[in-house]
């Protein structure tokens, strides 16, 4: 089967239980809104391909299968990732002020080079507001990383926020393969599927028939 | 934050290893409701993978907690390199990093160790899967798969004659080999295509007469050369020569019958470690809303009889109830009580990791390395050596990480250290010199009880979880998994495949009834995805 995409990104969504991190991808993923899903049950991960620069990049987002609620993230779901959305809840002083544990849990498990971004979700909730959009600012701006407030209920800045992320992730990217410098480490590692393409030989027996 | 925790659940795991985590996956992916707890503040237990950091200070508890001691003892940690690099080399790394080229050897020194900490996932229980095994076929028919990768194992090898030899598994493989003439070539494809192809019913009539006797017998009644014995028993079967007749034609069968998927060995190595693959099974079942809680230790386990004389288990952790119609539960961590009778006597586990600068035989690629010594040491048993490298995510660049395990004789130093010495160089040292074997860096040693027995619980809604067991492969855990699954669930599917993400419709536009939202609950759990 050819394939359909030029480049795919493993993305991650982190961030505290209820902040919105479902309905970001439902937004941007199926453009859906609905305001039943209260946790992550049963969305493992989802796909959209969008076209950057005239390239087909499939952006694989993976969600937290509520493993954020008591902190127990497995390292296995960093593995790989390029890029990861840090949301907090401007409505929700505690998520904001544990951006700075999850910055520390990404350092500890995700690769060095990982693409990041805040987002101040639910800025539609402006009565309810408990974070400045100043102070989310001046977080980024202390760990150098971009940031922008989304309303996954109003479709506000959803899709700029993973466009921008797959934009620095492909920049990234291209500027390491003009350094000839392919990324060799994990090339040659597979994944096992139903419909592995088995090679002819399958047994002793007819590999060796030779003999 | 742990206030929140719900307290009632259909089934209650505690302790994260292999056989835990599969039954946490099973039973969450048919709807039970399930809480996974674990009293470390990491996934695994016994199976976990460690990165240098997390690995200090696990030796760190062993040693100064005696409680758990019980489990892991006789640890040894031993450098042979310097605490800190000399300055001018510092500079010569950094030099390389920017120019992209290679120096020649790195001399590495403690501080590297340190400061490259995170490249390091070392494995407290290393375990390759067969191609066709049951592990492999379980990640893929239920879609497991999908959270984790692998790589190949790229070469078997041996120790014969006082070297090391490749093992022909493949076709190149048999060409490369020198020390199998063209005779014991068809000799030895005779006899293995005879063991692949009998059926049940021929495996009987053949080795009707072979009940009692050992498989080295067998081999040597069929007229096979020395070198070749060693191979089939040695490295093919992972015997000794004391391993019964149809147990060897069992462990050739199933080497033989995993070649030719995936690469030029039967065997795969998980990416990261072994440890990941708890983790899988983890994620599929907070995936289908289980619940997970690290850090959490159980106090006490009681069991209550409710009305119409149904059982409960009632758990107290952290001055919190929690309530269960099931508990599975490790075998590390369960109160003593609950099991019975005391498991037998087993014999316990040696195990050693190395840490060395080189692979013990140098090829094109970076090699992947099953290694299996015959018992070298009289009365020992053989050894299995698994060494990996960077590619695998195990370790920084330049370094390779060498798996020691067999079954306990004295301690692990004194059962592992005469194998280590035939393969490294430990004399510590230069390590620019070029010389025909790696330089060992660090070094590990430790005893492992043995609790891969299965055990019966006093209760029968109280399910025991076996720890790791010596043998090469996940096996044994899948099957006891399984096993446990289908007391808790009878009747009802092992693990039925995960649809994908892409098959999950949201039907946005459809109109539902009333029950709109709880349609919707089904809908992420998996259910409707089938059409």
């Amino acid at each position: 089967m050819a394939k359909t995409y030029d480049y795919l990104f493993k993305l991650l969504l982190i961030g505290d239980s209820g902040v919105g991190k479902t309905s970001i991808l439902f937004r941007f993923s199926e453009d859906a809104f609905n305001i039943s899903f209260i946790s992550t049950i049963g969305i493992d991960f989802k796909i959209r391909t969008i076209d950057l620069d005239g390239k087909k990049v499939k952006l694989q987002i993976w969600d937290t299968a509520g493993q954020e609620r008591f902190r127990t993230i497995t390292t296995a779901y960093y593995r790989g990732s390029m890029g990861i959305m840090l949301v907090y809840d401007v409505t929700n002083e505690k998520s904001f002020e544990n951006i700075k544990n999850w910055i520390r849990n990404i350092e500890e498990n995700a690769s060095a080079d990982v693409e990041k971004m805040i987002l101040g979700n639910k800025c539609d909730l402006d009565a309810k507001r408990q974070v400045s959009k100043e102070r989310g600012e001046q977080l980024a701006i202390e760990y150098q990383i971009k940031f922008v407030e989304t309303s996954a209920k109003d479709s506000l800045n959803v899709e700029y926020a993973f466009y921008t992320l797959a934009r620095d992730i492909k920049a990234k990217m291209e500027k390491k393969q003009e350094a000839s410098n392919p990324p060799g480490a994990r090339s040659g590692a597979h994944q096992l599927r139903a419909n592995e393409q088995q090679r002819k030989p399958t047994s002793w027996l007819s590999r060796c028939s030779v003999l | 934050m742990d206030d929140d925790l719900p307290t009632d659940f259909q089934v209650i795991v505690v302790g994260t290893g292999m056989v835990e985590s599969i039954v946490a996956a099973a039973c969450s992916r048919i709807h039970k409701n399930v809480l996974h707890l674990d009293s470390s503040d990491h996934y695994g237990g016994l199976w976990a993978s460690y990165n240098f950091d997390g690995l200090q200070k696990f030796i760190k508890e062993v040693t100064s907690d005696p409680k758990k001691q019980v489990q892991v003892y006789n640890l040894i940690e031993q450098w042979y390199i310097e605490k800190e690099s000399p300055p001018e080399e510092e500079k010569k790394e950094g030099e390389a990093e920017d120019g992209k080229t290679e120096p020649p050897k790195k001399i590495w020194s403690q501080a590297n160790f340190a400061s490259e900490y995170r490249k390091f996932n070392i494995d407290m229980t290393p375990k390759l899967l067969f191609s066709r095994g049951p592990l492999v076929e379980l990640l893929i028919s239920s879609n497991i798969a999908r959270y984790a990768e692998f790589r190949c194992v790229t070469r078997v090898l041996t120790w014969l004659n006082d070297r090391l030899m490749p093992v022909p598994c493949s076709r190149a493989d048999v060409f490369a080999t020198e020390a199998v003439s063209i005779v014991e070539k068809r000799m030895l494809m005779k006899m293995l295509t005879s063991i692949v192809g009998y059926n049940e019913e021929e495996m009987d009539n053949e080795f009707k007469d072979w009940n009692d006797k050992t498989f080295k017998e067998y081999l040597t009644h069929k007229g096979l050369t020395p070198n070749l014995i060693h191979y089939v028993l040695f490295a093919i079967a992972g015997g000794t020569e004391d391993m019964p007749c149809l147990d060897g034609v069992k462990e050739c069968k199933k080497f033989l019958m995993s070649l030719g998927r995936y690469g030029n060995t039967p065997f795969l190595w998980p990416m990261y470690g072994s440890g990941e693959l708890p983790q899988c099974f983890c994620r599929l079942c907070a995936v289908f809303g289980g619940v997970y809680c690290l850090n959490r230790p159980i106090d006490t386990v009681a069991t209550k009889t409710v009305d119409e004389g149904k059982t409960v288990v009632v758990i107290e952790s952290k001055s919190k109830t929690l309530n269960c119609d099931h508990l599975v539960i490790g075998i590390n961590e369960c109160p003593k009580d609950l099991v019975s009778p005391e498991p037998a006597e087993t014999c316990d586990i040696s195990k050693a990791v190395f840490i060395t600068n080189g692979t013990i035989m140098k090829s094109e690629k970076e090699p992947l390395t099953l290694l299996r010594f015959p018992p070298l040491i009289e009365g020992g048993g053989a050894v299995t050596v698994l060494e990996v490298g960077p590619a695998t995510g195990s370790c920084p660049k330049g370094l390779f990480v060498v798996y020691f395990i067999t079954n306990k004789v004295t301690d692990a130093e004194t059962d592992l250290k005469p194998y280590a010495e035939k393969i490294f160089d430990m004399s510590g040292g230069d390590q620019t010199v070029e010389s025909e074997k790696p330089k060992c860096l660090w070094s590990l040693f430790y005893n492992v009880k043995d609790t891969s027995a299965a055990v019966e619980s006093a209760v029968p809604c109280v399910h025991v979880c076996s720890g790791p067991d010596a043998g090469l492969d996940f096996d044994r855990a899948v099957h006891q998994a399984e096993q446990i699954f289908k007391k808790i669930c009878p009747g009802e599917e092992f693990l039925p495949r995960a649809p994908d993400p892409e098959e999950i419709v949201f039907e946005d536009d459809v109109t539902h009834g009333p029950e709109f939202e709880r349609e919707q609950e089904d809908e992420a759990d998996g259910d409707t995805s089938k059409e």
